[in-house]
């Protein structure tokens, strides 16, 4: 008869003693507290916040020490080894209370750049004008998947206990790898191509991913920087100079929205319980706020607006006195949403609220 | 033969509801909504009137004139226009079967003129953005409806 390893043949001695009919069955008393759970389903179906009330809707402070990939609210046997992996394990650190419900929705919202969008509908468009619209798609898929690497960068961090974010993220991720994919799509499909990245975008880019903890990171992609590229993606649908366009705007606006509201209130959660962290959250929001405006003033960022807004190349200072307010909103609302969160930044934001467009010019 | 609707008019939205609860498919396709929308109408004869609309996942749960925003749900967001925008961007909705490239709800609140979306607090006003294709999905039904003004 063959030998095999130890790990082997205590199986096979396993498999005997069932063989045998004598079974373990131990782990369906395993969990009293948790069995007979009664749930009620929404309207719409089954939510994630249908499903986590009561036992399992009971989220620790401190994530569970035992660090596995177990199930909050599950029996985990002793002798369970840890994957010391979740250094992630305060509540405070990532949790917000919208995650759950934000999760349902970004599920049953997801769509696809292949047949959610009207491709046959692209129009061949003057030169100057298609050569904005794939300039803009250009920095739109350069910036766009930040917001997966952030949260991916920290995902595996995040203890199990805390399921509801670590799935909000996920989504997150989705969404953000769609948005890359379909602004490329966008560039790629009407005859023209790829134009020039932009090394303002990549300071941003930067002070993102290299951010000391995940609440500042946080605090920085999502309320600041997925809050001012929300504003491109109203302003991207405003110029859309076809359906198709206009279609991927409106769509991406949708998935930006929900990452800013987990991001507002993370940031919200995180300051009620650790009012002493705010200087580090202004001192994040200053990185970024430096980074945007050098941004904000790139050629390649602000003329193929301005050229979308005035109707072509002939009439780009047009376009761009018409665009001078998109800043102003910009900075209004990021100061509004942190103003939900807890912060008052009106007094210490580094940039001006407003670029007096009429003055530089005159 | 279509029955004309009043706008604004609690009937009118009322119509928009009822093509709401018609178009099941493409409202769960769109995703569930929760929130709550005051559509107001400045009209230089009757003054400023404001319509609550509250939306629960694919349904409209309830419509009502309210005098102001104190009297309205708590969290809201807010569309104001004037008569006349709110009416030109109904009229193309009707001539077109859904908006041109220049009267959609984005469109028209995105530079703060001719209509404006305010609330009471940036994560109200974020919910017109989340939920922006519902919401137009929503005023799309005008195309159904025979509207008069005032």
């Amino acid at each position: 008869m063959a030998t095999y390893t130890p790990t082997v043949e205590i199986g096979l001695d396993r498999m005997r003693d069932m063989a045998r009919g004598d079974f373990d069955l131990a782990w369906m008393d395993s969990n009293p507290a948790g069995w007979g759970h009664e749930v009620r389903r929404s309207k719409v179906g089954l939510n994630l916040t249908d499903v986590d009330r009561g036992f399992y809707g009971e989220v620790p402070e401190h994530g569970s020490s035992h660090g596995t990939m177990a199930p909050r609210g599950c029996h985990v046997p002793d002798g369970t080894i840890s994957l010391d992996q979740y250094t992630l394990s305060e509540m405070s650190e990532i949790w917000a209370d919208n995650a759950a419900s934000l999760y349902d929705e970004a599920v049953v919202r997801q769509w696809n750049s292949v047949t959610d969008i009207p491709w046959d509908k692209l129009e061949k468009l003057p030169e100057d004008m298609e050569k904005a619209v794939c300039q803009m798609c250009t920095g739109l898929t350069e910036v766009e998947f930040v917001a997966g690497d952030m949260p991916a960068k920290w995902l595996c961090r995040i203890n199990h206990d805390f399921h509801e974010v670590k799935l909000f993220l996920a989504t997150q991720i989705m969404d953000e790898a769609r948005h890359m994919d379909v602004f490329r799509k966008r560039a790629l499909a009407n005859g023209g191509g790829l134009l020039m990245a932009s090394p303002g975008q990549e300071e941003l880019l930067a002070a993102i991913l290299n951010a000391p903890d995940y609440a500042t990171a946080s605090a920085l992609m999502h309320i600041f920087g997925e809050g001012f590229v929300l504003t491109l993606f109203r302003q991207g649908e405003f110029l859309a100079p076809t359906e198709v366009e206009k279609k991927i705007f409106s769509l991406c606006m949708q998935d930006e929205a929900r990452h800013v509201a987990y991001g507002v209130k993370h940031l919200k959660y995180l300051l009620e319980r650790h009012p002493e962290r705010e200087s580090e959250i202004h001192s994040i929001l200053e990185v970024g706020e430096q980074a945007i405006f050098s941004l904000t003033l790139e050629p390649q960022t602000s003329e193929p607006r301005a050229i979308l807004a005035g109707g072509g190349l002939d009439n780009i200072e047009l376009g761009m006195a018409r665009m001078a307010f998109i800043y102003e909103k910009q900075v209004h609302e990021y100061l509004q949403r942190l103003k939900v969160a807890g912060i008052d930044r009106e007094s210490s934001l580094s940039i001006p609220r407003e670029i007096p467009f009429d003055e530089l010019a005159a | 033969m279509a029955v004309s609707k009043l706008f604004p008019s609690t009937d009118w939205f009322g119509k928009l509801a009822a093509s709401m609860e018609e178009d099941q498919k493409t409202y769960t396709q769109l995703g569930p909504m929760d929130c709550a929308m005051i559509v107001r109408v400045l009209d230089p004869e009757r003054g400023e009137r404001n319509f609550e609309v509250v939306f629960e996942a694919l349904s409209v749960t309830s419509i009502r004139e309210v005098e102001d925003y104190s009297a309205a749900i708590s969290e809201h967001f807010v569309i104001q226009g004037s008569l006349e925008t709110w009416k030109e961007m109904i009229e193309n909705i009707h001539a077109n079967d859904g908006p041109d490239l220049e009267h959609t709800l984005n469109y028209l609140t995105f530079p703060g003129d001719p209509m404006q979306v305010s609330g009471p607090d940036q994560l109200q006003v974020d919910a017109f953005y989340r939920y922006n294709q519902s919401i137009q999905k929503f005023f799309n039904a005008a195309s159904e409806i025979e509207t008069t003004y005032g």
